[in-house]
């Protein structure tokens, strides 16, 4: 048993000196995946004579021949910076970059305090802990480690090869919480050092897009960049704002993606006040508002049935009523007229209304995105009613009283009965269809 | 309801939970050992709910448990791992499970979580300083079990929740970022234990909630996104602690769950025929629970404990 399990180790020891031997010969690999022997064969002969070549000629064939098992299987297939692990070695290499990982970040803990030359442990905590993060990429404990060491170190470089790595860790997996917050902390102890993070901000906003691109809805990568807007100027701002409009509108599904919009929409609106408001700002506001809406409004007529849509929507129409519509008005046309400002309202009203009245209209609704755009549309306006009614000047809110939303919520919407129910929408009642009781 | 009960495969279930904490030879199981404190949580509240705990012996799980305690007074997700508030919780859980939290030397548990509070009254997870709603969670679940919520500022943790709360009457992570019903339930259960529920649009965020069930009758905890089991857990508990949930379709989720089971070994999934793990089934079941599925113990909607043993907790029986 004793010499079986210590052949074992021995296999594994030697599979990491090859890993870590591979990373160290190429420190631009930018993706690493895990790959079924079977997947290795197609590789293969896509080109046996650049395998595992980076620079030096000699070195590669002595290279390519360690990464061949005792049987001839393929190990690792490493080129054009590109990183493949077999999927039949993963168990031993874990074990054995987690047991030298563990073992030296034990040992290093102890003394790390202490006086005296540690430069080889730490280069031991940080080779280790990178084969492990590339096997298991949420080990919390061997993340730390680097942090431990880094923040040890304070060398600019060596923080910018951890945004390097941990995007690495991020090519095979793109949702790891810990490889997403550990470009948070080195971002962090980047801005103590220096306040212009204009170009970082700009180098993460690109690599989400790049990971969306290839894994959609992902959550954690959409918070990261939206953490980002914090750091970000105005003119980041309306840029990111271009930038992912086309990204959108072909994504229409992603949720993040449009509260990713949202979030700047907002960071526009927070920058008309505060110690160093922006100039303009308002009207600024206003025009990107009105844009977004009309875009909105152009996806959610071209694809049909898109709840994500309909989400920004109600966001959009909301916020344009309580804090355009209503707190703006003045300041941007100048005028003290209440009746301008209801009219624009009204307008606004009306507008939403007649969305309702074609989307709910479609003539070949047996189809589901018919049937789901048509309930979406019913959902929006009877959403949009419910939550601006209190901010309403009386005379619209009278008359939107006059329409009957919860028949036709009852008959969009069937299976949410309850809610409709709960929620009082009211049959319109005779009084409110007559002119308006000034009282 | 009789033709229901038969439906859910109970004995095959907590076999399948004891099965895996044993099995440790292929990459899958050992590449999950960071965490192997919440799998523990996950396992031993199921068995409990199933009313199959005795399956375990409990000397030996607490005695691993407090093996995995820090000196910071922090749990670890395993053994000579680094201390996070995650762990910590699940440890807490787990001894509370088996009446055990005796062992603990309170203390020092209580001052390692209300040490993570920040300035803003949110918590990070550890000392490298993630922010997380989560975290605001674990901290006051916690300390409440623990009877320490004195030694926290409640009323900045309380308005820093309130903080992250969107448009759509949601929460997330941190202030502004996306709705999500993980991030809600966290948020929720979060006041619901402070008693701030006052601080919640009931109407708007029961909305946007039962707004998370799809036509095969499973929840999801995004828009667009694919129904998933866990979500049976995160927005059910929280339709529930807001008093909305005769809002979403309970039969139809009833029936979405028990067609994610594995018949015949055990276990239960994300969606229908994926395959099994004990994350998912923790949340099946007490989903079903939750729904006052007959023969399973009730389950508290804010703390994630059987009702039985925050009970004894708190009135002490």
């Amino acid at each position: 048993m004793t010499t079986q399990s210590s052949y074992s180790d021995q296999k594994g020891l030697n599979l990491l000196q090859e890993l870590e031997y591979i990373l160290d010969s190429d420190p631009l690999i930018d993706e690493v995946g895990f790959i079924h022997p079977s997947q290795f064969v197609a590789l293969d002969h896509n080109g046996d004579d650049d395998l595992l070549q980076s620079e030096g000629g000699i070195e590669s064939s002595r290279r390519l021949q360690a990464n061949f098992s005792e049987t001839g299987k393929l190990r690792f297939w490493c080129r054009d910076h590109k990183l493949g692990i077999s999927t039949e070695v993963l168990f031993p290499l874990y074990n054995a970059a987690k047991h030298l990982f563990m073992d030296v970040i034990r040992q290093y803990k102890i003394l790390r305090n202490v006086y005296g030359e540690k430069d080889n442990m730490e280069s031991d905590v940080m080779k280790h802990s990178r084969a492990l993060l590339l096997l298991s990429c949420d080990f919390g404990t061997a993340w730390n480690s680097r942090k431990m060491v880094l923040s040890k170190e304070q060398d600019l470089s060596r923080f910018m090869d951890e945004l390097h790595f941990s995007a690495l860790v991020l090519s095979y997996s793109p949702k790891s919480e810990q490889a997403w917050s550990q470009r948070r902390w080195v971002i962090r102890m980047l801005a103590e050092r220096c306040p212009n993070l204009q170009d970082i901000v700009e180098k993460e906003s690109d690599l989400v897009r790049k990971i969306t691109e290839r894994y959609k809805m992902n959550y954690r990568a959409w918070n990261h960049r939206g953490w980002l807007v914090s750091y970000m100027t105005i003119s980041q701002v309306l840029n990111e704002l271009n930038k992912s409009r086309h990204w959108a509108s072909l994504h229409v599904a992603d949720n993040s993606c449009f509260h990713y919009r949202r979030r700047l929409l907002l960071k526009i609106f927070s920058s008309k006040e505060g110690p160093s408001p922006v100039p303009n700002c308002t009207a600024i506001l206003y025009q990107v508002w009105k844009e977004e809406l009309d875009w909105d409004e152009m996806l959610i007529r071209r694809y049909m049935g898109r709840e994500a849509l309909w989400l920004h929507r109600r966001f959009l129409s909301l916020f344009w009523i309580k804090h355009i519509a209503i707190e703006l008005h003045g300041v941007l046309s100048h005028l003290e007229d209440n009746t301008a400002q209801n009219n624009d309202l009204a307008y606004f009203l009306d507008n939403e209304f007649q969305l309702l009245e074609n989307c709910s209209n479609i003539p070949d609704s047996d189809f589901e995105d018919g049937k789901a755009q048509a309930e979406l549309s019913a959902s929006h306006f009877s959403w949009l009613c419910k939550q601006c009614a209190k901010s309403l000047p009386t005379e619209i809110q009278e008359k939107l009283k006059t329409r009957d939303l919860k028949t036709l919520l009852h008959k969009m919407c069937p299976d949410k009965s309850f809610l409709w129910d709960d929620l009082g929408f009211d049959e319109p009642s005779a009084n409110c269809i007559g002119p308006v009781d000034e009282n | 309801m009789e033709d229901l009960v038969r439906e859910l495969a109970v004995d095959k279930h907590a076999r399948y939970i004891v099965s895996v904490e044993k099995r440790k030879d292929d990459f899958e199981s050992v590449v999950m050992e960071h965490l192997r404190m919440s799998g523990a949580y996950w396992g031993l509240t199921t068995l409990d709910i199933l009313g199959k705990l005795d399956m375990v012996d409990p000397d030996e799980v607490i005695s691993w448990v407090m093996s995995c305690q820090h000196e910071s007074g922090g749990f670890a997700g395993n053994i000579g791992h680094d201390p996070h508030i995650l762990y910590t919780l699940s440890a807490v859980q787990v001894l509370a499970l088996f009446n055990k939290l005796d062992v603990l030397d309170i203390d020092k548990v209580s001052n390692y979580v209300a040490g993570l509070q920040n300035e803003d009254g949110s918590f990070s997870g550890d000392m490298w300083g993630e922010i997380d709603t989560r975290f605001s969670y674990i901290a006051l679940n916690c300390l409440s079990l623990l009877h320490r919520l004195d030694k926290i500022n409640v009323e900045k943790a309380v308005k820093y929740i309130v903080s992250c709360k969107n448009v759509d009457g949601g929460f997330g992570c941190t202030p502004g970022a996306e709705s999500h019903a993980g991030q809600i339930f966290c948020c929720i259960a979060a006041l619901a234990i402070t008693g701030s529920l006052h601080h919640v649009d009931k109407d708007l965020l029961g909305w946007w909630l039962c707004e998370r069930q799809v036509k095969s009758g499973g929840l999801n905890g995004r828009p667009e996104k694919l129904p998933d089991v866990c979500y049976s857990w995160w927005v059910l508990s929280s339709l529930i602690m807001i008093d909305r949930v005769h809002w979403i379709d309970k039969k139809k989720l009833i029936k979405f769950i028990l067609d994610c089971q594995d018949k015949e070994n055990g276990g239960i999934s994300d969606r229908p025929d994926d395959a099994v793990d004990v994350f998912h089934t923790y949340f099946g079941v007490a989903g079903l629970s939750l729904l006052e599925f007959p023969g399973l113990k009730p389950i508290d909607p804010a703390y994630a404990l059987p009702v039985d043993v925050v009970n004894r907790i708190f009135f002490g029986r």
